[in-house]
């Protein structure tokens, strides 16, 4: 048995790692918070996007357009998007294995595949790779990410697809569904897609100035960026969670060893006083 | 009229205004109520807005954006851009610098693709700066 003194350390310093767990645990709970506000913000953003290609849609501005046509699938981009930063449960796990599960089906139907990595976990997991050629990293975005970050990460990816690189580009990221589930995801933004809206009778007879075709490519471009930063906050959110309830687990599991340890640090303490006292009444024994 | 200015991070103004001037690709346009319909690309520059029609230049607000989309009708204009800036969040020396840095973004550029991102940055800076020096010029008038 471990003497009371070493037990004693012990006890200390699991009692701190159970205060640094704590303290990370409330600081996800906060940005938690954030992040989920932030997801709403956003929303007007892609319902105007959405109404104007709805209304451009039907027009036929998007019947054979390059944007919106999809093509037999020979080669694809990924954007993944992880964590910087670990200590956040399964969360990063989850979306490589997402991610891996695509690479191991591409191979199988043998397309090729780019990827741009966002954030520190998926660089490091995407380098390593050898069927898939690295064409970016972006590491240590802000928590909430501005136009100019997103705005790069789409330029890449749009400059790929209109130049035929690829033929598809996708979102591999965690949908954030509650605070409870999270979900990795595999979503498409090239070729555009969109939810058609309601169309306000005020803009029907719209004129479109330089043109049809200059517009339909700025809005398409509006609406993938709004997808990014859709997916990027949905990750924010889901990391930040993922990491409270890891670190809420941390600091029980650390308080029920503080409890254990403190029990056999008493039964310890009792055992020697009770050997010195049979150990005095033995001497005393003795002496008659 | 109402101006509503969207961005990727949230609404960042919704009110009723007078006059709206809008950088498009085909140059600048000045909005009154009762504009007829017409959806274009925004360019990036400034966006200034006059709130009342006895408003004077020195009281317009000016928006440094980056391109986006701006769709007009008699009673609202939505602005669609990625970053959307009020000139009292600029300030004058960090846009100054910026700027500077994203100059030597461009001359050391080697491909095409880093010379056109440079470019963009140069633009992007340049418009902050306009707007923090008009802000600048307004508070001293």
């Amino acid at each position: 048995m471990a003497s009371t003194r070493q037990l004693k350390s012990r006890i200390r310093s699991v009692g701190s790692t159970k205060q640094i767990t704590k303290a990370m645990q409330m600081v996800a709970a906060s940005k938690m918070r954030r992040a989920q506000d932030a997801t709403k913000a956003s929303t007007p953003y892609s319902r105007v996007a959405s109404e104007i290609l709805t209304h451009l849609a039907s027009q036929g501005a998007t019947k054979n357009h390059p944007l919106f046509t999809e093509t037999t699938v020979k080669s694809r981009l990924y954007i993944v998007i992880t964590s910087d930063k670990g200590l956040a449960g399964a969360y990063n796990a989850n979306v490589l294995k997402a991610y891996l599960a695509e690479l191991r089906a591409d191979e199988a139907k043998s397309i090729s595949n780019h990827t741009i990595a966002v954030g520190r976990k998926a660089s490091q997991f995407a380098v390593r790779l050898k069927h898939t050629s690295l064409r970016g990293t972006y590491e240590n975005l802000p928590d909430q990410p501005t136009g100019a970050e997103i705005s790069a990460i789409i330029s890449a990816a749009y400059d790929l697809f209109v130049s035929g690189e690829v033929d598809a580009v996708d979102l591999i990221y965690t949908e954030f569904v509650s605070s409870m589930t999270q979900i990795p995801r595999v979503h498409r933004i090239l070729p555009a897609g969109w939810t058609p809206t309601e169309v306000r009778q005020s803009i029907r007879d719209a004129q479109y100035e330089p043109n049809m075709e200059l517009v339909l490519e700025s809005v398409v471009r509006r609406l993938v960026e709004s997808q990014l930063y859709q997916a990027l906050l949905d990750a924010r959110a889901s990391e930040h969670s993922m990491r409270m309830i890891a670190m809420k687990n941390a600091t029980d599991n650390a308080s029920d060893l503080v409890d254990d340890l403190t029990l056999e640090m008493n039964k310890a303490r009792q055992a020697a006083i009770t050997q010195e006292l049979a150990e005095i009444s033995g001497g005393a024994e003795a002496m008659k | 009229m109402k101006l509503r200015l969207v961005t990727l991070a949230g609404t960042k103004l919704d009110e009723d205004v007078y006059e709206v001037i809008l950088p498009t690709a085909d140059g600048e346009i000045a909005v009154f109520p009762d504009h007829e319909p017409i959806v274009t690309v925004a360019v990036p520059g400034v966006i200034s807005v006059r709130r009342k029609p006895t408003d004077s230049d020195d009281l317009l607000e000016v928006y440094a954006v980056t391109g986006g989309v701006i769709e007009i009708d008699a009673q609202t204009i939505s602005v669609l851009v990625d970053d959307a800036d009020h000139s009292s969040e600029i300030t004058e020396a960090e846009a100054k610098e910026a700027l500077d840095r994203a100059l030597k973004l461009q001359n050391s550029a080697t491909n095409q693709i880093e010379l056109e991102k440079a470019h963009q940055l140069v633009d992007r800076h340049m418009v902050r700066l306009k707007v923090a020096d008009l802000h600048r010029r307004h508070r001293r008038g």
